[in-house]
């Protein structure tokens, strides 16, 4: 059967015109990235547009060795899925127990978490920052980790909590009446069946703490522990810095997320649309 | 069924939360409190902290910054009606089976998954004054626009890009997800009923979306209010002057590069606010929609 469209012929020519043409804009920028990072310093001071006259790649051996972006892309494989599994645990224990379980406190425990999801890190930095050093966990690893489970752990706990309770009980009751414990229902059963959505939360986990900076710019203060974001993000600062190394730094910064989309773009299609469009 | 009076699980769910609330507790909680006591005090963030009442609150409201800040803030919100109406735009055109509209879809979402940090350096460079967006407007025009250097242009170039242009991915999968689940039957009683395009759009598909169109505002009202600073702070820092300051923006500019720890206090407690109002608003669509 024909689809049935309210456009006629030409109508459908402008859409797609117009389609076309919007993606072409939203591509400009990166197309002008990517090839301001393969030109020279002296190239691009005449050429900042076009496709690069003579490719040359000494911007990334910069970008890489001397502007670090090899160390801080290293520390970021580190850190990123250190915290994404801790946040799994968080978010998983926290959504079956609301999702599934019952006591007293359940409702108003779990608005308190809705209220505190959507604080900006700023409201909450000088506070973190001295709590970071007072354990002295500045400049590592863990404080890092900590504060960006801390701070991404709400919303993956809501999406858990709404697909653990959209779960038959049937399936705790079952369970119940062969003798099973609470953990044993969590980890034999609710896991194994919450898989598809936890790969979900995993991958909007990786990319929100991948991209993030308030907290780990003032965590990771030396240059050796930066992230690829802390970066990146420094690196802008920098005096005197030449647009084609700054380019060539971005394109390293954007290779791993566009890895992640190549791969998991089902998981991060469904990770939009998990938060909020349901039923 | 779940009325089973008072049955409960005993302790079991509260030590399953206990992760999830030491760490809230520590690192939001106790943060959102430290800051208001300090909002009446003078501190730089270490040492000896004095109090001095309601003095920052007075130096507030007289700092030209501090208006800016929500002057800007109140400009951002104009863009989201424009964003949301032409995020709309586009995913209904998209559902029309347009050819090659995954393609669209995922090469729109790119700047969402780069994430601000990235995007705002990007930009940086792309609307420099001897940047490519002004090679083509020169070419163009013969003179280049200073998106970055006239603060009116800086402060709307950021609302343009954050409110509409860089959510424009996150929207469409969002809207499209959204429309999917709208009865097909309905869209053949239009079309037969002799509804083109924009009637359809208005009377079948926004009325049918309602909760995801509102989720949408709200989320943008969130990516103001708490989600800019990475975006700002990489494309502008605030400047020129402080022409693109926003509350957060200010937070971290007293709290972090001038030490007035306690001043920015009182800054917190103004965002707090505005976040508090806006997570309400969003836990009450939540129950709207689950009741």
């Amino acid at each position: 059967m024909k689809k049935s469209s309210p456009f006629g012929p030409v109508g459908r020519i402008a859409v797609q015109t117009f389609l076309v043409l919007l993606v072409a804009a939203s591509l400009l920028p990166l197309y002008n990235v990517v090839t301001s990072s393969l030109k020279s310093i002296d190239e691009f001071a005449t050429n900042p547009i076009l496709l690069p006259q003579v490719v040359v790649w000494d911007n990334y051996q910069y970008a890489a060795f001397a502007g670090k972006l090899l160390q801080f892309t290293i520390n970021s494989m580190i850190f990123v899925p250190g915290a994404v599994l801790l946040y799994l645990v968080v978010c998983i224990l926290a959504g079956y127990a609301f999702g599934k379980m019952r006591f007293a406190l359940r409702l108003p425990l779990f608005l308190l978490v809705l209220f505190l999801s959507i604080f900006p890190q700023l409201l909450l930095a000088t506070q973190v920052f001295k709590l970071v050093s007072l354990m002295h966990l500045t400049n590592t690893g863990w404080g890092v980790v900590l504060t960006w489970v801390t701070y991404f752990a709400p919303f993956g706990t809501y999406i858990m909590t709404t697909y653990f309770a959209d779960m038959p009980y049937e399936l705790v009751e079952a369970a119940r009446i062969d003798g099973a414990g609470p953990t044993r229902i969590l980890t034999s059963i609710m896991v194994p069946l919450a898989k598809p959505m936890t790969a979900t939360i995993a991958i909007i986990g990786f990319q929100s703490m991948w991209n993030e900076l308030p907290f780990s710019l003032l965590v990771l203060q030396t240059q050796e522990q930066r992230t690829l974001t802390v970066g990146i993000a420094m690196m802008r600062g920098e005096f005197g810095l030449r647009v084609p190394i700054l380019s060539a730094a971005l394109v390293i910064a954007m290779a791993v997320p566009m890895l992640m989309f190549f791969l998991f773009q089902r998981q991060i299609t469904l990770g939009v649309t998990a938060g909020a469009v349901k039923g | 069924m779940r009325h089973r009076g008072l049955d409960t699980d005993g302790i079991a769910p509260y030590l399953f939360l206990t992760p999830l609330l030491v760490l809230l507790v520590l690192f939001i909680l106790y943060p959102v409190g430290m800051n208001f006591y300090s909002s009446f005090t003078q501190w730089k963030g270490y040492g000896p902290q004095k109090w001095i009442g309601l003095a920052n609150y007075g130096t507030m409201v007289q700092d030209q910054s501090f208006w800016a800040s929500i002057v800007n803030t109140g400009l951002f919100i104009l863009y989201i009606p424009i964003g949301t109406v032409f995020t709309l735009v586009v995913a209904a055109l998209l559902r029309e089976g347009i050819r090659g509209w995954k393609t669209y879809r995922a090469v729109l979402y790119i700047p969402n998954l780069l994430g601000y940090v990235v995007m705002g350096v990007i930009f940086s460079i792309y609307l420099r004054d001897d940047g490519a967006l002004n090679a083509i407007i020169r070419a163009i025009s013969g003179s280049p626009i200073h998106f970055l250097i006239d603060p009116f242009l800086a402060v709307n170039s950021i609302g343009f890009i954050l409110v509409v242009w860089l959510h424009l991915g996150f929207g469409i999968i969002y809207f499209l997800a959204a429309m999917n689940g709208i009865d097909r039957s309905i869209y053949e009683a239009a079309i037969i009923d002799g509804a083109g395009f924009w009637k359809t759009l208005v009377g079948v598909t926004v009325p049918s979306i309602r909760f995801a169109v509102e989720f949408f505002i709200v989320f943008n009202f969130i990516e103001v209010f708490a989600r800019m600073f990475s975006f700002i702070y990489t494309l502008t820092q605030g400047g020129p002057g402080y022409s693109t300051f926003t509350l957060e923006y200010g937070i971290f500019d007293q709290g972090f590069q001038k030490f007035h720890v306690g001043y920015a206090g009182a800054w917190s407690t103004v965002l707090f606010l505005f976040c508090a109002v806006i997570s309400v608003v969003q836990i009450r669509l939540m129950h709207r929609r689950d009741a």
